[in-house]
């Protein structure tokens, strides 16, 4: 269906926040050695339910990577964390090697399109993790 | 000293060393210049001290190709021409902008500082951050950045019929005539000379003007009529032995909603792209690509600016379009006058609808739109030609064929990438880019055009390439000069009026040594 920009701008209205943002609030105990996995990983993501979407659409474009274990490893070794383990990681720090790691991703244009969003790579990858 | 045309003797002759035509940005400012010392100018102006209907169909003419207001709505005929209602958006060109002209930027700079108060400008610095505030500063771009910062200075805007009327009154050696149309341009028998300008009233009366220099300052668009109407001698129009004049027209394709950004709410970044007060002037920040960047990638320069996101001032009333009927009902100056003005109006204030509009869902917090104007390569198949219709005064009116830059939507998306690119990594918000093909909304369907007219009589020092030489001159006729931005070779992403006054200093300061 065509849009008019009336009809873009009353559901921008409707869309105040991207899932993109981290969530910097509660969630995994800080340095429990636990496994860097997938729902650690969407533990981050500040709004899980919009991400979703933006995640079937990457998963979409990119099926090689339609699988949360390839987005997993691939999300780690974006980080350089190398065994996957997030031993003596914090949540805090943990956010903020993802914040570095998505901006410096902007910085390089390692950028992806979803649904018109240009999104760095890794936090596409993560809104694909949450669908 | 004002005269009304229509009230000298019929057969009027009007003697003057230098005759100019058109009372409007680019007439007005050269007038006031020239005059002074024994230096007799005429200035001969279409219309009066105000609009009149019948003197503004004279710009009546046919639009082809892509859409364009139409051409009797666009430009006002009377003293101070389309000043009457320009947006006042002032910024010279720099260095990069000027690399096809036959002169660089400091040629110019010091007619840029004097066009600074003529425009009346409160400061002489286009420098964005010293225009940055606690509540709006630009975007901090480190070294290497692909985009750069850039700013507009607003003028209130100077009417340029109203703030320099009593200047025009008191001048020595001025006369300003009214209601005094450019009817035909008389030539020697080889063209290479003007002899004299046929002028004519709407009331019937006419009559001859004769000088040793002749200036057309008529506008982007009546520049180039001028000429091909010119055509008793020279069959094609004067100047135009290599069919240039009316070619390369061009202007700034306007993108009001390009893409969408989310923000932090209230983020002092997004609210410098968009326009607000610093000091006591009226400015508007820019993001364009930085200088290497766009030689890296050619791409054209461009401006995005930010708004708040909403069915708002900025965006819904900002791109008023009157119904027709509403529009039929009223004068089409008082049409146009609203079309032009409330916007503005209600932007700058604090009313009920800003206020509504900001408070209530139409005004997302952190959500905002961004504006995209660009310049391009001139295209010689965007054009002014004449149609066979005759005007009141029996003058073929023009015909435009606007062609839009062939790589337009592709350059808006590279610069929206970059744009996207630098918020990303700065932490600042997200952007999204509208297309048809992902969001369902095609940003094409609401172009519009800047309303600047550019490029008919373009400059350059081979007449097989321009039609005026570097002093505005035309190619083979000794005695006419051309001012306004008919004679730009190239644009930018700038609004023109500053540097049409900046060439109009320019010419002046060449016509003063020429008289002696
Ligand atoms: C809505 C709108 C907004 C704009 N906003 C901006 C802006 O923000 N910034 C900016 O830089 N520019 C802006 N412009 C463009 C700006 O108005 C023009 O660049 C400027 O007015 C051009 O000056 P000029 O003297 O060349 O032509 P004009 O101002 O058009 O003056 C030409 C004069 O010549 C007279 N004339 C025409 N034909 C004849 C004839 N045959 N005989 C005698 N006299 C004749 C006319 O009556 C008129 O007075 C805007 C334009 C519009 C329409």
């Amino acid at each position: 269906m065509r849009k008019t920009r009336r009809v873009v701008l009353a559901c921008l209205a409707c869309t105040p926040g991207l899932p993109l943002m981290l969530r910097a609030g509660s969630g995994f105990a800080t340095g429990d050695g636990g496994e860097l996995d997938a729902a650690m990983l969407r533990s981050l993501v500040a709004d899980p339910r919009r991400a979703r979407l933006l995640g079937y659409r990457y998963r979409a474009q990119f099926p090689a990577e339609d699988h949360p274990d390839v987005l997993t490893d691939l999300i780690r070794s974006s980080l350089g964390l190398p065994d996957g383990r997030v031993a003596a990681i914090t949540r805090a720090s943990l956010l903020s090697v993802l914040d570095a790691r998505v901006r410096s991703e902007f910085g390089v244009g390692n950028i992806v399109g979803v649904d018109g969003w240009l999104l760095a790579r890794t936090e596409a990858r993560l809104c694909a993790l949450c669908e | 000293m004002f005269v009304d045309a229509r009230t000298l003797p019929p057969k009027f002759i009007i003697d003057a060393d230098v005759c100019i035509v058109g009372a409007g940005a680019a007439g007005i400012t050269l007038a006031r210049d020239l005059c002074g010392g024994t230096r007799k100018i005429a200035l001969l102006e279409s219309g009066n001290f105000d609009f009149d209907a019948d003197t503004q169909k004279l710009y009546a003419g046919e639009v082809v190709g892509h859409a364009y207001t139409p051409l009797d709505r666009d430009r006002l005929r009377y003293l101070g021409g389309t000043t009457n209602h320009w947006q006042g958006s002032c910024r010279p060109f720099d260095a990069l902008d000027l690399a096809d002209w036959p002169f660089g930027v400091d040629e110019l700079a010091p007619f840029y500082r004097q066009a600074d108060d003529i425009c009346q400008l409160s400061s002489h610095t286009f420098e964005p951050m010293d225009w940055s505030s606690e509540e709006a500063r630009p975007l901090e771009l480190g070294e290497g950045a692909s985009l750069k910062n850039g700013v507009f200075l607003y003028s209130p805007p100077t009417r340029f019929g109203t703030a320099y009327r009593n200047d025009l009154a008191a001048a020595a050696g001025l006369t300003v005539y009214l209601n005094a149309n450019l009817l035909q341009i008389d030539t020697d028998d080889a063209g290479t000379g003007v002899s004299g300008l046929q002028v004519a009233c709407l009331n019937g009366n006419r009559g001859r003007a004769r000088a040793r220099f002749y200036v057309l300052a008529a506008g982007g668009i009546e520049n180039a009529r001028l000429l091909l109407n010119a055509d008793q001698v020279q069959k094609s129009g004067l100047g135009n032995q290599y069919d240039l004049v009316g070619r390369y027209f061009m202007d700034h394709p306007f993108v009001p909603l390009a893409a969408t950004i989310v923000a932090h709410a209230a983020s002092p970044q997004m609210r410098f792209y968009d326009h607000h007060v610093v000091r006591g002037q009226i400015i508007e920040g820019y993001l364009s690509a930085s200088d290497e960047v766009r030689r890296k990638e050619k791409l054209p320069p461009f401006a995005i600016g930010i708004r708040p996101a909403g069915v708002n001032v900025n965006e819904g009333v900002g791109n008023l379009r009157l119904p027709p009927a509403l529009r039929n009902m009223m004068s089409e100056n008082i049409a146009n006058r609203l079309t032009y003005y409330l916007p503005r109006l209600l932007n700058r204030m604090e009313t009920p609808v800003t206020w509504i509009n900001d408070r209530l869902w139409l005004n997302p917090p952190g959500a905002y739109t961004t504006v995209y104007t660009c310049g391009a390569d001139p295209d010689p198949a965007s054009r002014v030609t004449l149609t066979n219709t005759l005007d009141a005064l029996g003058m073929r009116e023009t015909r435009l064929d606007w062609r839009l830059p062939a790589d337009l939507e592709r350059n808006m998306h590279r610069a929206h990438e970059l744009l996207a690119q630098e918020l990303g990594r700065s932490g600042t918000g997200r952007l999204r880019i509208e297309s048809s093909a992902t969001t369902g909304y095609d940003p094409m369907e609401d172009l519009g055009e800047g309303h600047h007219h550019m490029g008919t009589t373009r400059m350059h020092d081979d007449p097989r390439r321009g039609v005026v030489d570097a002093d505005s001159r035309v190619h083979g006729i000794g005695n006419l000069f051309i001012a306004g931005s008919s004679v730009f070779p190239s644009y930018a992403c700038d609004d023109p009026t500053m540097t049409i006054v900046a060439l109009a200093l320019r010419l002046s300061s060449h016509l003063k040594s020429a008289l002696g």
